[in-house]
């Protein structure tokens, strides 16, 4: 029909046409953009040699679509094959996985522990919890909560996580959102409704809040929650 | 000279599509998806201030079959670096995959 099509062109790429991934994954020419660019991190087990944190934190990939999101997923390491003491961490571009993080030191987390390794499929898990954070369904626009979350591989467990920016108390930069710490609480405790839900957890199974400075104080990740669902 | 000439590795025609493709504005532009195929929750999508960008998980995973290109040619040796391939300290054999 158009004479002026690219003679090396399929007959049905017609360039204004769009093309997806499952029209053609060869040759598309529209990709779906995530809401946020999310980045992936790898926290390597420690070699027992006194290594710092910081050697053993490592940036992985930075992506903004669904398309690229496969790409890496199909071509990573499973958690069910990472050695003990190794995370994986999804979070915003331009956050650190860590509570000394500007954005990080006023939040905390929602946490499930899974205690029967062998009985639960981690990587299906992790993967449901991922998809929940990149297509946005664990908060609202506004909520601007969700910093990232993470998957721990231990000896006695696997555990994912959610951080969140704040524990429900407004922030000295916040002023002006008008968020009661009620209000605040609320949204924690949706959020952390949804998470359960992407974890595809029973009622009666329970995941905890807490703050990471809680934790800190606490010499470990063990703090007492503040909030359940 | 201890350089020895590698022939560099050639992005794959999906690579070359992931790069020069350009984003849906999944709020203006309607998508006939192959059939078989789910469109996003439009549900999702209604809000006044959505961009039009959240996606649920059904839609999602219909793409974890049909696209599996590695995001480089050199991811293989950059996931080795960071990640390596599972087998940490353990005396399980690294095995080439």
């Amino acid at each position: 029909d158009d004479a002026s099509a690219p003679t090396s062109a399929p007959t049905t790429s017609d360039e204004s046409q769009i093309r997806t991934v499952f029209d053609d994954p060869n040759n598309f020419n529209v990709k779906h953009p995530l809401m946020n660019t999310w980045t992936l991190w790898f926290t390597k087990p420690p070699s027992g040699k006194g290594d710092n944190w910081n050697e053993l934190l490592k940036e992985v990939i930075s992506f903004d679509s669904v398309e690229e999101f496969w790409g890496i997923y199909n071509n990573i390491t499973p958690t069910s094959d990472l050695a003990l003491k190794s995370d994986y961490h999804l979070f915003k571009k331009g956050v650190r996985p860590e509570w000394e993080d500007s954005q990080n030191k006023h939040g905390g987390k929602w946490a499930f522990q899974f205690k029967e390794k062998k009985a639960v499929n981690i990587d299906a898990l992790w993967l449901h919890v991922m998809l929940a954070a990149i297509g946005e369904n664990l908060e609202d626009e506004d909520d601007n909560e969700v910093m990232g979350v993470v998957v721990n591989v231990r000896r006695g467990f696997y555990r994912i996580g959610l951080w969140t920016r704040t524990v429900g108390k407004a922030l000295p930069g916040d002023a002006g959102k008008g968020r009661t710490f009620e209000q605040g609480k609320e949204t924690l405790m949706k959020i952390g409704r949804r998470f359960k839900a992407a974890l595809q957890l029973k009622d009666n199974e329970m995941v905890e809040f807490s703050g990471h400075t809680d934790a800190a104080h606490a010499g470990s990740t063990r703090a007492k929650a503040k909030l359940t669902v | 000279d201890t350089n020895k000439p590698v022939e560099p590795a050639q992005p794959t025609a999906g690579m070359q599509a992931l790069k020069s493709a350009r984003f849906l504005q999944v709020r203006n532009e309607s998508v006939i998806y192959p059939e078989g195929i789910k469109s996003p929750n439009p549900a999702l999508n209604q809000g006044t201030k959505s961009k039009g960008r959240q996606y649920d998980k059904d839609f999602l995973l219909q793409f974890k079959d049909v696209f599996k290109e590695k995001p480089s040619v050199d991811w293989d040796m950059k996931v080795k670096e960071t990640v390596g391939d599972g087998s940490g300290d353990s005396a399980r054999p690294s095995t080439g995959r």
